[in-house]
């Protein structure tokens, strides 16, 4: 607990720095990740970050020590490297993407292990760190490093903000920006440096095997929340910094302890929760609008059974008898029934069930439906009246008041059905 | 029969354009008047879309020119509007009616500067104009086919150009719909702009167009409806394969460059 107040009391200045530079490229990484995650090129920045590795190793030979500025310089151009061949060999070979990507960030990693290892057997002592840059470690990133990744986290989010419609275009409809006579190839090439940005300066943080995460996992979790880029970006930005903070807290807690991996299960944890609970495309949501829809139709079909029993010269509708009319369902139908006379669609009266005038004419409403649609599907698709109920039988839930009227319309507003009922009208007498 | 005009509003010098190593389109050589409206016609995969993309600039062609209100391309192009292919886009994108639309001030707006009052005040009136203005706030994933057409519409009249070119905007459209936009093609040409439009359906083009261009990886023609439309000229159109011409693409398909490319 008191490793807890120490840490978000940034009582250390050192903890607070490490803090704000996680949030900054936490932010910068989910916006450039979430743009890339909509132009359906998550891959790349997997490639990317993968490839980052040789540059960094080729950095510190060239250094002799951990000095950001080659480190962040050789991570840079390995990027941009494994950047343009991925563009390269596509316009040059039949390949297709996943084979090329797939294939770049394997050589490029392999390459860059097969670098780390000979660093290791050099002896050098300073190549201690340079294991971090595989699984990450925040705690460890030096204050002066911080500035560089820091002030480079603000640069990728200033410029996205002031690009942002060109940005938009650019996924949404590239042809049409360059029609207007917008440079869209430099700005697909300005995209791509700041992806590369992106994954170089949170490699120390994350690491390039979980980097990837960082960058399309926020987004794809912010997508079920929002329907609006704005938003969208403002919540991927917050899982990404949130998520970044406890990883780094966890690495401050226990020592030794990468901060990529906690990063990134909190990451999951927040796309979980977004795929499970977000309203309207959550997995609960999606249920319980089913679960309402099932409920409704129940509810039609009663209705529907004590209409047809009218129709059929039936006086009184016993409450046992409907229950025997859905067998099995007993308890779903008399929870159906107090619905229903709670919406005041149904009366009861010492065990025998009768209609409202409102009941009467929402069960006039559904067979109208269902009779006007089977109508349609004989006169107008040529489907023999044996054939038409099973649809007409789900359709009678959904359709609506404006598709009523226009079936009325077309079909001239029919008496009878292809089975010769009666279509009901709300006036006519039941 | 190939018609040309004087002063035209679009020239095309014999346009070749391939993809990857096959040519989809031979030596095109065409003028176009101003103040009419333009079919393309053809069958699958005749070139028709292709055609339009060369035009503005979005396909590299393998030689020939283009040439707009006697200009080039990059001198015109806040006079000409592009209409891509319904299908061209990701609907699932995160974007309202009202930002799709404003896409079309982008280019008078030009680069950095965000769009204002005046830019949303635009795209209301062209929204307006094809029937949409209720639906300002939609998610354009919820849109239908008609729909989306119309957004799509909305967003060229708001780039306020003389020269419309139309990629397929009939395309899985209802009949209602079909008839709002060719009403408002038509009031387009009534004041003096051009459209050109793909068009895929035959009998309803005799009905819709001034001048009609048939297209079947060559020019077949290009002239007043009155003239073109003639059985033999449509049969050459739709009617049956080129073998020839599909042979020799064949042909050089399988060589290991282009010989057309300059």
């Amino acid at each position: 607990m008191s490793d807890f107040v120490y840490f978000f009391t940034f009582q250390d200045a050192s903890i607070a720095f490490v803090v704000i530079g996680i949030t900054l490229l936490g932010i910068g990484s989910a916006y450039v990740g979430t743009y890339s995650f909509l132009d359906k090129k998550a891959l790349l920045g997997d490639a990317i970050s993968h490839a980052v590795l040789p540059g960094i190793c080729l950095g510190f030979m060239l250094a002799g020590e951990k000095n950001p500025l080659y480190i962040v310089t050789g991570a840079f151009l390995s990027g941009a490297l494994a950047t343009f061949l991925t563009s390269w060999l596509k316009s040059k070979t039949q390949l297709s993407d996943d084979a090329i990507i797939a294939s770049i960030l394997s050589i490029f990693f392999g390459f860059g292990v097969v670098l780390l290892t000979v660093i290791q057997k050099s002896g050098n002592p300073e190549m201690a760190g340079l294991n971090q840059f595989i699984f990450g470690n925040a705690i460890a990133i030096l204050e002066e490093d911080l500035y560089i990744y820091g002030g480079l986290a603000v640069l990728i989010i200033i410029t996205l903000t002031v690009f942002r419609k060109e940005f938009s275009m650019l996924v949404f409809n590239a042809d049409f920006g360059k029609s207007i006579g917008y440079p869209m190839g430099t700005i697909r090439l300005i995209f791509n440096v700041l992806m590369i940005l992106a994954v170089v300066i949170g490699i120390q943080a994350i690491g390039v095997v979980l980097m990837a995460a960082l960058l399309i996992t926020p987004g794809a979790a912010a997508r079920f929340w929002t329907d609006r880029l704005g938003k969208l970006l403002l919540i991927a930005g917050a899982f990404s910094a949130v998520s970044g903070v406890i990883g780094t807290y966890i690495s401050f807690v226990i020592p030794q302890m990468p901060t990529g991996p906690w990063v990134v299960v909190c990451l999951s944890m927040f796309a979980l929760i977004s795929f499970l609970f977000a309203p309207k495309k959550g997995v609960l949501a999606r249920y319980i609008a089913r679960r309402h829809y099932l409920k409704k139709t129940h509810q039609d079909h009663l209705l529907k059974l004590i209409y047809h029993g009218i129709e059929s010269g039936k006086q009184n509708f016993p409450i046992e008898e409907i229950y025997q009319s859905f067998p099995y369902r007993k308890r779903e139908t008399k929870h159906t029934i107090d619905e229903l006379i709670k919406t005041d669609l149904l009366t009861i009266n010492q065990g025998f069930i009768d209609f409202t005038s409102k009941g009467k004419s929402e069960a006039k409403r559904i067979v109208r439906l269902h009779r006007l649609w089977e109508l349609y599907l004989n006169e107008y698709m040529n489907i023999a009246p044996d054939h038409v109920h099973d649809s007409a039988e789900k359709l009678e839930h959904i359709l609506t008041p404006e598709l009523e009227a226009l079936l009325e319309n077309r079909l001239n507003y029919p008496k009878l059905d292809p089975h010769q009922e009666t279509i009901p009208r709300d006036n006519d007498e039941l | 029969m190939i018609i040309n005009v004087d002063s035209p509003i679009l020239e095309i010098h014999d346009l070749t354009v391939s993809y990857d190593q096959s040519p989809v389109l031979w030596n095109v050589d065409l003028s176009l008047p101003s103040g009419k409206l333009i079919g393309i016609l053809g069958p699958n995969g005749a070139g028709k879309s292709t055609l339009i993309k060369a035009i503005m600039g979005l396909i590299p062609t393998s030689g020939g020119y283009v040439k707009l209100f006697d200009r080039e391309l990059n001198d015109v192009r806040s006079r000409i509007s592009y209409v891509p292919q319904r299908e061209s886009v990701d609907w699932n994108f995160p974007a309202s009616v009202l930002d799709v639309v404003m896409m079309g001030t982008y280019g008078k707006l030009g680069l950095f500067k965000r769009p204002g009052k005046k830019e949303k005040k635009i795209a209301m009136d062209c929204l307006e104009k094809v029937g949409m203005q209720s639906f300002v706030d939609r998610q354009i994933s919820e849109l239908s086919g008609g729909q989306q057409q119309r957004v799509f519409i909305a967003r060229a009249l708001a780039q306020e150009a003389d020269l419309y070119l139309m990629d397929e905007p009939f395309a899985g459209v209802d009949m209602a719909t079909e008839t709002a936009i060719f009403q408002l093609l038509k009031e387009m040409t009534a004041a003096g702009k051009t459209v050109i439009v793909v068009h895929h359906d035959i009998h309803s083009a005799m009905n819709y167009f001034d001048w009609i261009i048939m297209l079947n990886l060559h020019l077949v023609a290009s002239g007043p409806k009155k003239d073109v439309v003639t059985e033999e000229l449509l049969r050459k159109t739709y009617g049956g394969k080129l073998n020839l011409l599909t042979k020799v693409t064949d042909i050089i398909r399988q060589k290991d460059f282009n010989p057309l490319k300059n």
